[in-house]
């Protein structure tokens, strides 16, 4: 057809001959033959018009399309999009690794992404694992494997990174004296050469691939029992691999997209990423029947101990009665690694810039936390306030439906808690079972609204004052008198070792025998008893039941108590005034439960279990239920000894 | 033969190019249907000016949110409108066939609909879903308002709009979120730099230029042009609702400035005071929206919302602002009634209207009634010992929504030319000692009330 585009010259012969055709037509036969000719020259014309209309047509209309394009609509901001890093090609890694007595760092293509020279800090073994594909920090761990025990967590770390990952060790310090034979052939399984043999103050850097080849490894001996190794450095060069390799094949789904990203930055977190059969991150727990606390946000209060945030979310999310949508988690911190755990369980996270130092830190953080919950879900009269190293009962939610109206109507009431202080493995029996205490145990907990917005938001502790929030809200300023409800066996458990607070022997000695209840759906029995004055005539009632115990013998002993089952006993001591609580600490001493302070009293009364028997302290003369102590009945006083000052936490 | 073999070639040739103009102008027709909407024959509709691409789009969007449980509800002002005219027979036979397709075939850009946030999950399956369907889509985010107040916190960005486009028409789909004051909002649609802005005529968009603040609408299930669809149970009183629905969001950034330079007052006394203040405000609130009395706030409470995002702890009253048209004399009963007595009454409904309440301990309500003139509006003082009277310029405003004290109010929009007038351009540092009658920068001498008139212009209990 190209060859009939019209030439514009011959336009107007050919509108005369177009004319001249009408003429003809009655002629002869050529006129017609002529006339077709035209024809067919005209119709491509109009088509060339309609052509030319066409395109400009479409210019104009996309011309005022642009001049239409949005101007108020614009973000007033004009944020400068910061340039990616350009995805490098590069198939190779540039590794540098030292290892001294006061400093170690790793500096990968030229990026330092581990240094430290802090005295008296990060002494023992750097792992640093790399993601084989993009050459990323997925995880930094360090085993202080000077001490005891921290060589099996670094056997432990080192088992839950996955094959084909980069490993890179240095040792600061000293890194050998509590590093056993498992660890070391552990190492050596890993391609080191020197890892069997490493001893006092040796300095040692390595850098392999998990289930593959070694890069490099240098190794400097300790020339003397007082002396370090020189200083190592190594460099070496790592190969990538195509990212395909470095991920598992998953099937494509909303859940495994989340799990992708998450196995792709961060390492550590076991079989959440392994590609065969790995454990599931939704958890789908049974609903819970007329579930009361469906609609109240939940949050959690999280600094950056991503591991312990992880563990706490698996086991929140799989408490029956969980609602997802109302978990929000509060991350002390721009830090990036719990900000992944949160995105993981497909969990909403909010980032908070630190202010202030130390308590006052985690304090600005918890008024923060919750001044956010509360405007996020305004509708909310409750909010549940959970912290990040806490393992959640199974029937935590059942347990918090199944009280929380006493919160709402019983105004003598300033929160309802899952944490019983005193219900270790030996001291706690009946899941069923609640107690009314003075003091509030926190770890777990329902805040009012009204409580938080009209009392204790405006008079938060400021930055300034280094205090510890929980301390706070137990002074009497705050408490006014009112109580918590806890129940026997606590609903959640304190598992964290690291803390502001916390340590190791503290949580051995006070966290680890809590007793925790793993039974679902537990009925709770007195709920109703529970209100202020029907609990009065609960306790008078059991005071009335209640054995009294012979008072000749020794409280501590274990033959205090007879060997019975299910019966209830009473105890009377000394008690001057209400704030008298010597011989009861002296109590809770030999029994082995919370010491450090007093706790779950209730008028000068406590109520715990020992041999599976109900077991009642009452303070006399300062409790009014002291009139319940038989006139022949000395109550008991236990001398302190000589003075010691404990920590409290 | 030659001359037939002519004669076919030149035929055949024709022929072609009739068919190639044919597919031409049916190109062009196509190119211009598109732009104005109607890429689908007229399958519904045979009167022109009819358009069914923009019905069988909404018939889409509707199916795809409702497999996905997603409540939506329209607020499309436009046919809101028709549907307000026809009200009563559409209540009256939810489910007869329409005859015609009255609302969803005029020929528009977009069509509206509004979603509640808490009522879905955000799940992504919806998305995938509407590109299945071949439905076009983006995503408004932004900052959460909600965590705005907390400098400190890195809220996530939470969706705002959605835009869901197929062919010549799209669905505007507005997030609104439930904020403390029980009412409902929506934020500003803002383009970020990478955005498409040639998505959507973005101008011709009936929400987002401001943010908006609602009250929780009561929905009402229609059928209407044979499409089950949720509409706001009154539309017109929505309507009316949206006209001025601008939302204003306090300056926190400025109050965080305005604190670093002179810290709050956290004494036992401030706390107090805020709290009572809040609580006299929340029942002034519901005392004048019972009534159907619109007021903002003003003076010095005004200047707290503005200058620190709070109550301003030694201002020591709550001021509130009324058009004196919307003066009713039920308002003193009223607040007899809600427990807060009058304390005095200065002027009368024709000139210097003011009115003040006790409150609770101390606390003061003072309602200022504000005259509108050509080109100001002005309220008045009486000063109860001399009969003298004063008078407050202000340049004209209009009313804006928004949060205090978890409390959703009126300000004026202009907030700044009105604080600065009371308050002079030093409306930001604080001045503990403060005379109404001097210390404004607005006020001017007004003569003196006449001796008889007394009794009735200044009443003092």
């Amino acid at each position: 057809m190209d060859e009939w585009k019209p030439n514009p010259a011959i336009k107007p012969h050919k509108k005369r001959s177009w004319y001249l055709a009408w003429k003809y037509k009655l002629m002869n036969q050529r006129a017609l033959r002529k006339l077709c000719q035209t024809g067919a020259v005209l119709f491509l014309l109009v088509t060339v018009i309609v052509n030319i209309k066409l395109i400009l047509d479409t210019r104009r209309a996309a011309y005022e399309e642009e001049e239409e394009s949005a101007q108020d609509y614009d973000d007033e901001m004009l944020n400068v999009e910061v340039p990616r890093h350009p995805v490098s090609n590069k198939k190779v890694l540039d590794v540098e690794v030292y290892s001294s007595r006061s400093k170690v760092y790793v500096a990968v293509d030229g990026t330092t992404v581990l240094e430290d020279e802090a005295r008296e800090q990060g002494r023992g073994i750097h792992v640093i694992v790399l993601n084989q594909a993009t050459g990323h920090v997925m995880a930094k761990r360090v085993f202080d494997t000077y001490s005891p025990h921290e060589d099996e967590a670094m056997v432990l770390f080192l088992n839950m990174v996955a094959r084909g990952r980069i490993l890179i060790f240095t040792i600061k310090d000293e890194g050998s004296f509590h590093l056993k034979d498992t660890a070391k052939n552990v190492l050596k399984s890993l391609g080191s050469q020197v890892a069997p043999f490493l001893s006092w103050r040796d300095m040692w850097t390595f850098v392999g691939k998990k289930g593959g080849e070694v890069y490099g490894e240098k190794h400097a001996k300790s020339p003397a029992l007082s002396t370090w190794g020189d200083p190592v450095l190594l460099k070496t060069e790592v190969h990538l691999t195509s990212v395909e390799d470095a991920e598992c094949r998953w099937p494509d789904t909303e859940l495994n997209h989340r799990r992708k990203r998450f196995c792709s930055k961060v390492e550590g977190y076991g079989s959440v990423c392994s590609c065969k059969d790995p454990t599931p991150i939704e958890f789908n727990p049974d609903p819970l029947k007329d579930n009361k606390v469906f609609d109240v946000p939940v949050a959690v209060i999280a600094g950056n101990r991503p591991n312990y945030l992880y563990r706490m979310l698996r086991s929140l999310l799989s408490a029956q009665g969980v609602n997802p949508q109302m978990i929000t988690v509060f991350i002390d911190g721009y830090y990036e690694e719990p900000m992944d755990v949160v995105e993981l369980f497909g969990l909403s996270g909010i980032q908070h810039t630190p202010i202030s130092i130390k308590n006052a830190r985690v304090s600005q953080h918890y008024k923060a936390s919750l001044t956010a919950t509360f405007n996020l879900f305004p509708d909310a009269k409750f909010a549940v306030v959970l912290e990040e190293d806490l393992d959640i009962s199974v029937d935590f939610f059942s347990f918090l439906s199944q009280s929380i109206h006493l919160l709402e109507e019983d105004e003598s009431l300033y929160c309802v808690s899952a944490w019983n202080d005193q219900g270790y493995e030996h001291t706690a029996e009946d899941p069923s079972l609640l107690y009314r205490v003075e003091t509030m145990p926190g770890l777990g907990w329902v805040l009012r609204k009204s409580l938080y917005k009209d009392e204790l938001e405006p008079k938060w502790p400021t930055p300034e004052k280094l205090w510890d929030w929980d301390m706070w809200m137990r002074m009497p300023e705050q408490r006014k008198g009112r109580e918590c409800i806890i129940p026997d066996v606590s609903r959640s458990y304190h598992f964290g070792i690291v803390g502001l607070n916390m340590n190791g022997y503290f949580h051995e000695a006070y966290f680890k025998k809590h007793k925790f209840n793993t039974v679902p759906n537990v009925q709770l029995k007195n709920v109703e008893s529970l209100r202020k004055d029907a609990y009065e005539a609960e306790i008078h009632r059991l005071l009335g039941e209640a054995e009294v115990l012979d008072h000749s013998k020794n409280a501590c002993e274990d033959s205090f108590v007879p060997d019975t089952e299910g019966r209830v006993y009473v105890m009377f001591i000394r008690m001057e005034q209400e704030a008298d609580f010597t011989t009861w600490t002296q109590l809770a001493k030999c029994l082995h439960i919370w010491d450090l302070d007093v706790r779950g009293n209730h008028k000068g009364l406590w109520r715990l279990f020992r041999k599976k028997n109900h077991f009642l302290v009452v303070g006399v003369p300062a409790s009014p239920y002291s009139s319940k102590k038989p006139s022949s009945v000395t109550p008991i006083y236990i001398e302190p000894p000589a003075k010691e000052e404990g920590a409290v936490a | 033969m030659q001359k037939i073999n002519k004669n076919v070639v030149l035929a055949l040739l024709s022929l072609t190019s009739l068919v190639f103009l044919l597919f031409q102008l049916y190109y062009y027709k196509f190119y211009l249907s598109q732009k104005n909407g109607a890429v689908f024959s007229k399958v519904r509709g045979s009167q022109s000016g009819q358009d069914s691409t923009r019905w069988h789009v909404v018939r889409k969007f509707l199916g795809l949110i409702s497999s996905h449980n997603i409540p939506v509800y329209l607020i499309d002002p436009l046919i809101l409108g028709l549907v307000d005219k026809d009200i009563e027979q559409i209540r009256s036979s939810p489910d007869g066939p329409s005859p015609e397709c009255k609302y969803f075939c005029a020929p528009r850009d977009f069509t509206t609909f509004a979603l509640l946030d808490k009522t879905w999950k955000h799940e992504v399956g919806l998305f995938r879903t509407a590109e299945k369907m071949g439905f076009q889509w983006l995503k408004i985010l932004n900052k959460d308002p909600r965590l705005d107040g907390m400098d400190d916190l890195s809220g996530i960005e939470i969706p705002l709009h959605y835009i869901f486009k197929l062919a010549s028409h799209a669905i505007h789909l507005v997030v609104f979120y439930e904020r403390s004051g029980n009412y409902l909002w929506h934020g500003p649609l803002r383009l970020k730099q990478h955005m498409d802005r040639k998505f959507v005529p973005f101008r011709k968009l009936h929400f987002g230029r401001y943010p908006g603040a609602y009250e929780k609408p009561e929905l009402l299930l229609v059928s209407i042009d044979d499409l089950k669809v949720q509409i706001p149970k009154n539309p017109s009183s929505f309507l009316e609702e949206m006209s001025h629905s601008r939302f204003l969001e306090c300056r926190y950034r400025e109050a965080r400035a305005f604190f670093q330079l002179y810290p709050d007052d956290a004494s036992v006394d401030a706390v107090e005071f805020r709290k009572k203040a809040k609580s006299l405000l929340h029942l002034a609130a519901l005392t004048l929206n019972n009534l159907g009395v619109k007021f903002w706030l003003s003076s010095g409470t005004c200047l707290g919302w503005y200058r620190q995002c709070n109550v301003i702890p030694h201002s020591k009253d709550v001021d509130l602002g009324v058009f004196i048209k919307d003066y009713k004399a039920d308002i003193i009963p009223a607040f007899q009634k809600a427990g807060l007595p009058l304390k005095h009454k200065f002027g009368k409904v024709e000139d210097s209207l003011e009115l003040s309440f006790q409150g609770e301990d101390d606390v003061k309500l003072d309602i200022f009634f504000f005259y509108e003139e050509d080109d100001h509006i002005w309220n008045g003082g009486t000063q109860a010992k001399s009969g003298k009277k004063f008078k407050y310029l202000f340049p004209k405003f209009t009313l804006c929504w928004t949060e205090f004290v978890e409390l959703k109010v009126h300000v004026p929009c202009e907030t700044r030319q009105y604080v600065e007038a009371n308050y002079g351009p030093d409306w930001k540092v604080p001045v503990k000692t403060w005379d109404w009658k001097s210390s404004p920068s607005n006020v001017q001498y007004n003569g003196v009330w006449p001796v008889n008139e007394w009794d009735d212009v200044i009443q003092i209990y």
